[in-house]
């Protein structure tokens, strides 16, 4: 029993990972540009097939296609700035339902080009840890909360210590404001879409040899996002962090203990409890006006 | 005397599409036939979902509360036997209530909160019909739904008479919707949309308003699910997945939202294409990707939907005297 | 005179820390136009909000009518007689001059569900028709009917604003700042509305900030000053008050 709430718990702080990565990109686009991304699941996805390409079916280096995700992702994410996030700026419902079109682009792209079914991919290494008996960490999964660790301290820097994390924080705080005090909402808002999406493709490529990639795994992750965004407070990245990990040990236990459906509307449930109650997130602190 | 010869013309242009809606099943195939019965029920998914965003709430929950009519109706006539005419409409009321009661924690949200709300809760619904084998049918959903009764020696199997069936339930539906809209209660959404705190302060119950709004709108959704379940045969959780309501988003935006008509130019025009021209390409899997095209460069490029551009159809054909009358207009001012 | 028609008893309301409005007493009297003023900040829209059921009070009542209607909704308030408008051209603009007064006339124009879809609520319908139309003529406005509110000059849009309140059948209409952002003519014009509107039996209640511009209108005026009472009476007595006078001096630019 002990190890497997001790693998339970090694199993969800991998799930707090990946999550966070996703979830924090997610939020850094709404801070700045005060859109939701309906398309970051298929981000995710396009993360995971570039490993799928790259990797399976080219043969390139395991961790060059994860750089190679990220860029493209990234890329994809200034796509999207680029062609309709930029010209709806005034009209948030616009860019969130224009997003939704750019989802079914991008997955219809994944059926016609890898097939509906999931593409397996063989791990890069088989290798692990055994913890304690009973209870193990793979590399892979290790390389993942690595990789959440680090990218997001080396984000938490460039926000705190750059000129442009200072433009976006100000941008998250008021854009007009910031608008006023000179700084341009069109490159700061194509800075967060590169790095808001590109947090989603290196989610997605490190975690695909681990599940399975298949042109539709993005909706369940994007449910995910809103949960973990919506507990955590809209716009708070350090929230989405706590929320993160807050829903991912949640989910894993209820999942390991119960059911994966039970799981997923215990998630659904507290997104929702989290709406009624303080709609501004466990962790945010503006008042309702 | 323009008006009165605007409303023949309107009279006439009922009429006709009357008639044509009543000979059409006759002029198509069985299979653009049972397309037909879809679209009907879609039109009157996609009117009631306008309904719901006269108050200005967009919701992402729509077609989960058109599967809330289609289950309770299936379930109303295979589990307890009741006559198919009087579960349809029982299954459109449980619909209606799902939505009153949905309406307490949904409506403590406004905008952004309440569609992801909206969408979180018609989540919990599907995962509940996916968990719950018994009575839901779980993953695999409910097959061998009764179907609508014989009457006489008219089998409402045939898509032909199932058609009939259906225009006059939508007939009759969009009826009510349309007489809701031009009414004080339409008046009253239209109110609550653009200044709630001015509604309210001359005694509006915007909480009551909203929630009527919902549950006029879940009643006719789902109505259209029940005649869905009842068609089809067969229903399950995926088939009101988020996928499904991102094809009311687009229909609704495409066709606008502004007025009564544009929802169902949007369905209607996007249908027709959808079957007769890519179907005829065979672009079968590469659909969603140019629905994806459609909805982006809509948003775009044709923001106030298909419907704004029926004003510019009337101007051409009323002549050139509106014509040179605008084009005179801008002269004036320096 | 007899019961005060509006009378708020030891009412206080605290943001977090800050105490917005503090033990705050007074009585409005039916028939007067009764005025509530004080420098920026002073507290008067927390008082108003108060009043008008957009919060609810941290201690304290309102008493509506000898009825103690603390925390009640807007929309109940509005119902039995007490109406507020807003700060500004607050308007449907989207809507005709003429639905702008329909929508006010809600509360009056009752009918069930099945009579709206059928079109038996006709009668109904052409009474608060014929009211709204009544109420335009009374501001003047009968030859906008069908223009879209968004397009009247502003001085038009502030008496739509009253004829929407009015529409409401008030006992008690509270003027948020009806003033603010009026040339002289417009201020004289709107004056004489406010005194118009008494002559039709409602009590007016108005907030301002600009004493001057009230001084010939309100019977009773009511100085507000940090969230506390300062000073209550007659325009000629809050006028010759040294701590009005003093507040108003001290808070910059309103001495003129």
């Amino acid at each position: 029993m002990t190890e497997l709430i001790l693998q339970t718990v090694v199993n969800a702080v991998y799930a707090a990972s990946y999550m966070s990565l996703i979830a924090v990109g997610l939020v850094l686009i709404f801070g700045v540009m005060g859109v939701i991304n309906f398309a970051h699941g298929e981000l995710y996805m396009a993360g995971a097939y570039t490993v799928v390409a790259l990797y399976s079916q080219v043969g390139v280096p395991f961790f060059v296609t994860v750089v190679a995700g990220l860029i493209f992702v990234g890329l994809l994410g200034l796509l999207m700035e680029q062609s309709f996030f930029k010209p709806l700026r005034d009209n948030p419902l616009g860019g969130l339902i224009a997003s939704i079109g750019f989802l079914l682009i991008l997955q219809t792209s994944a059926v016609l080009g890898f097939g509906v079914r999931m593409a397996h991919i063989r791990p890069p290494t088989q290798a692990k840890f055994e913890l304690i008996e009973g209870v193990v960490l793979t590399h892979q999964r290790l390389f993942v909360i690595i990789a959440a660790i680090v990218l997001l301290s080396l984000l938490h820097l460039f926000l705190r210590k750059t000129k442009f994390g200072w433009a976006m924080r100000a941008c998250a705080q008021d854009r007009e404001a910031a608008a006023l005090q000179g700084i341009s909402l069109s490159q700061i808002s194509r800075i967060a879409m590169f790095i808001g999406a590109g947090l989603a493709g290196v989610a997605g490529a490190l975690t695909a040899p681990l599940v399975s990639p298949t042109p539709y795994m993005g909706h369940s992750v994007i449910v995910t996002a809103f949960i973990i965004i919506i507990v955590g407070g809209i716009g708070q990245l350090e929230g989405a962090v706590v929320a993160a990990v807050l829903y991912a040990f949640v989910h894993t236990f209820v999942t390991t203990f119960y059911d994966g459906v039970v799981a997923d509307i215990t998630g659904l449930l507290l997104m929702l409890l989290v709406l009624v109650i303080k709609p501004t997130g466990l962790f945010g602190t503006k008042e309702r006006a | 005397m323009p008006r009165a010869k605007a409303n023949i013309w309107s009279w006439l242009l009922g009429f006709c599409l009357l008639v044509g809606l009543l000979v059409l099943p006759q002029v198509l195939s069985y299979s653009q036939r049972e397309i037909a019965v879809l679209l009907i029920i879609n039109v009157l998914l996609v009117s009631s979902y306008r309904l719901m965003t006269l108050t200005g709430e967009w919701s992402l929950g729509h077609v989960v509360i058109m599967g809330v009519g289609a289950y309770a109706s299936a379930l109303f006539s295979k589990r307890l036997g009741i006559p198919v005419p009087i579960s349809m409409l029982l299954g459109a009321a449980s619909a209606g209530g799902v939505a009153a009661i949905l309406s307490f924690p949904l409506f403590r949200m406004k905008g952004f909160y309440f569609l992801i709300g909206s969408f979180a809760a018609g989540e919990v619904i599907r995962l509940i019909w996916k968990y719950f084998t018994y009575p839901f049918g779980g993953p695999k959903g409910l097959k061998l739904i009764p179907g609508f009764p014989d009457i006489g020696s008219i089998s409402f199997f045939e898509p032909e008479i199932y058609y009939y069936l259906c225009l006059f339930v939508v007939a009759v539906s969009l009826f009510v919707l349309y007489r809701i809209e031009r009414s004080r209660i339409g008046l009253t959404f239209h109110a609550i949309h653009w200044q709630d705190k001015l509604a309210e302060s001359v005694g509006v119950d915007t909480f009551r308003y909203r929630m009527l709004a919902f549950v006029l709108a879940s009643f006719f959704a789902g109505l259209s699910g029940a005649l869905y379940a009842h068609y089809i045969g067969t229903i399950n959780p995926t088939r009101f997945d988020v996928e499904e309501m991102v094809f009311v988003l687009i229909w609704a935006i495409v066709g606008g939202t502004v007025t009564f008509y544009g929802p169902i130019i949007g369905v209607v025009v996007l249908t027709v294409m959808n079957e007769v021209i890519l179907r005829s390409l065979g672009f079968d899997t590469a659909r969603p990707m140019i629905y994806g095209g459609i909805l982006i460069v809509s948003v775009l490029f044709l923001p106030d939907g298909l419907e704004s551009l029926i004003p510019k159809v009337k101007g051409w054909f009323s002549g050139r005297v509106k014509k040179t009358g605008e084009v005179l207009e801008p002269e004036k001012s320096p | 005179m007899s019961e005060p028609v509006l009378q708020v008893k030891d009412l206080s309301r605290h943001f977090g820390g800050l105490i917005a409005v503090n033990q705050l007493n007074f009585a409005v009297m039916p028939g007067a136009i009764h005025g509530l003023i004080g420098p920026n900040g002073a507290g008067k829209t927390t008082t108003f909000n108060l009043i008008s059921g957009f919060y609810a009070p941290t201690s304290g009542q309102v008493i509506y009518q000898g009825r103690d209607v603390s925390g009640m909704k807007t929309a109940k308030l509005a119902e039995i007689g007490l109406i507020r408008t807003f700060q500004g051209t607050t308007l449907f603009k989207e809507f005709t001059v003429i639905d702008n007064v329909r929508v006010g006339c809600h509360s009056s124009a009752r009918s069930g569900f099945i009579g709206r879809v059928l079109g038996t609520d006709r009668e109904v319908e052409v009474h608060a028709t014929a009211k709204a139309e009544e109420l335009l003529e009374f501001f003047s406005l009968e030859s906008m009917r069908d223009e879209l509110a968004a397009n009247l000059a502003h001085g038009h849009q502030r008496a739509l604003g009253m004829a929407v309140a009015l529409a409401a059948d008030p006992k008690i209409i509270l003027l948020d700042e009806p003033f603010t952002g009026m040339n002289p003519e417009e201020t004289t014009r709107m004056m004489q509305l406010v005194r118009d509107v008494r002559q039709r039996g409602i009590t007016v209640m108005l907030v301002e900030h600009d004493m001057q511009a009230i001084m010939g209108l309100c019977d009773t005026i009511t100085v507000m000053n940090f969230g506390s009472l300062l000073a209550e009476g007659t325009p000629q007595e809050v006028r010759n008050n040294p701590q009005v006078i003093e507040a108003y001096l001290g808070s910059a630019d309103h001495a003129a």
